[in-house]
């Protein structure tokens, strides 16, 4: 089916894009970019998961141009991501070198370091909050004086304290087999397009820019019986990781002479699942493997699926959907999803005339066999 | 100081002491821009720890700037669009390149500065650690 162009309608256009400006301003509310950026975290944090380009400003504004579409800030945010020019990759960052904010862990009660936290809405009562409709500044800012104040007791350490993985302390204790670092270069999917059978590095890439929800439906369908996983979480952890870069022409490398950029936060979920192996006798043994989810921001429920996801796909098996790594990497794009369903709504007017002129001439074809 | 360590410190502390620093090169000695302030993006490569495998996490915006003092180029990056502090990277970037007698003279404000930020955070770790958990499992 070939695709025919419209063309005019650019007076109608202009009015339509003035309307939606019109839409935006017409009750005299002004949103400011650094309101959204301070109180809607968790939509600032998607989008830029989502769009894969780490900047929470430029989410914030993009959330602001589209009104708090999710589908056009994330597509707005791709599109300029593709206006810059990539200048540098970054040294491998890891995860130990986080400044943990959050750190929990639904397998083991006790962890070396113990369990943090942070900020959550884990163990919130799910009430509408109507006092929010009578906030003051003057009133929240009494009540930060007054959350700082309480601080003043606690004795501040000398050092900072970074928080060993839950895993490493289980490898070493022999119960998951431990991996030499594996210095393979990621492919990109961003400049050569998905390959199947995917790299590992691909399909991570694919997963953690993946559009939150259908991330999360498929991480879901798994657990229901359309897939074979089902993880504890060993470990979540969200805080902010350093980014360094190497000196593009400096001969000598020396790690001590690399850039800091800033940092990043994150979210990481390590996911404990059991698998059945066979052992030397061929006997069937369980062992646990890794599940691993990561992106942008705090995004735990994500973070969690992509885990799952990445489990599934490690073990592909062509009855269950979510370990058929073509249905599952093709279909998470936010861009890519959102993009082709609503391309359905712009004029198709002669491949559906087309359409309609075969129906109308098979059942003239019958009226006629039938007379 | 090397770079490292310097530009945790200028990045991560108050920008009043990059632009301290770079002023005083400025007024001192000529600082020949060779790309101003630009945004761009860095890819952040990242190891996973179910395989130890290497994978792309995403980009990151940034801001690039390159300036040249006596001969010797200097780079600032930093992220989000901070064109000012990139700017004021690149020419203490450069003095060092450059062996400039004034860097010997930052050292002991750098230091200041670190011990600083490493106070803050760790006043601020301090507070997140008000909600660290012991759970107990209950008797069934």
């Amino acid at each position: 089916m070939g695709y025919v162009a419209v063309k005019g309608g650019t007076k109608a256009i202009d009015a339509s894009i003035k309307r939606l400006k019109y839409e935006r301003l017409k009750d005299n509310e002004m949103l400011e970019v650094r309101t959204i950026l301070s109180s809607m975290r968790g939509m600032v944090d998607r989008v830029m998961s989502e769009s894969s380009l780490y900047s929470p400003f430029l989410a914030a504004l993009a959330i602001k141009q589209a009104e708090g579409n999710m589908e056009e800030a994330v597509f707005l945010m791709r599109a300029h991501r593709s206006t810059l020019p990539r200048l540098y990759y970054s040294q491998i960052a890891e995860s130990e070198s986080m400044l943990v904010e959050r750190r929990i862990s639904a397998s083991f009660k006790d962890i070396p370091g113990g369990q943090l936290l942070g900020a959550s809405r884990d163990y919130t009562h799910r009430l509408l909050d109507f006092d929010l409709l009578f906030e003051s500044v003057v009133e929240n800012q009494r009540w930060i004086e007054e959350y700082k104040k309480d601080f003043e007791r606690i004795e501040t350490a000398d050092d900072l304290a970074y928080f060993p993985k839950v895993v490493d302390y289980l490898r070493d204790e022999g119960l998951f087999k431990k991996y030499e670092p594996d210095n393979t270069p990621p492919a990109d999917v961003t400049k050569k397009s998905l390959q199947f059978p995917s790299s590992r590095s691909a399909r991570l890439q694919v997963l953690t820019r993946g559009q939150t929800g259908t991330v999360t439906s498929l991480g879901y369908a798994s657990l229901r019986g359309y897939g074979q996983v089902h993880p504890t979480v060993g470990e979540l952890r969200v805080g902010s990781i350093p980014i360094y870069v190497e000196h593009p022409n400096e001969v000598e490398k020396d790690e001590a002479d690399n850039f800091y950029i800033g940092e990043i936060k994150i979210t990481e979920v390590e996911s404990f699942v059991p698998v059945t192996v066979k052992n030397e006798s061929n006997e069937d043994e369980l062992e646990f493997e890794i599940g691993y989810g990561v992106c942008y921001g705090q995004n735990e429920t994500k973070a969690i699926a992509m885990s799952i996801l990445d489990q599934c796909l490690e073990h592909p098996d062509s009855n269950f959907p979510t370990h058929d790594e073509e249905f599952v990497l093709l279909h998470v794009d936010s861009v890519e999803s959102t993009g082709f369903i609503s391309h359905l709504k712009l004029p198709h007017y002669v491949t559906f005339q087309s359409i309609l002129d075969s129906i109308r001439q098979v059942k003239k074809e019958v009226q006629q066999d039938e007379n | 100081m090397k770079r490292r360590r310097r530009t945790e410190i200028l990045v991560q502390g108050d920008p009043e002491l990059a632009k301290h620093f770079a002023e005083m090169i400025i007024d001192r000695y000529e600082c020949k821009e060779i790309i101003a302030p630009q945004y761009g993006l860095t890819m952040i490569k990242m190891r996973e720890s179910a395989k130890n495998s290497l994978f792309y996490l995403g980009e990151v915006l940034i801001t690039e700037a390159k300036v040249e003092i006596n001969g010797c180029v200097g780079i600032g990056i930093v992220t989000g669009m901070q064109e000012q502090l990139a700017k004021y990277l690149a020419i203490i970037d450069a003095a060092y390149k450059a062996n400039l007698p004034e860097t010997s003279e930052w050292y002991p404000r750098l230091i200041e500065a670190e011990q600083q930020i490493r106070k803050a955070k760790a006043k601020e770790q301090g507070e997140l650690f008000e909600t660290k958990v012991n759970f107990e499992t209950m008797d069934t």
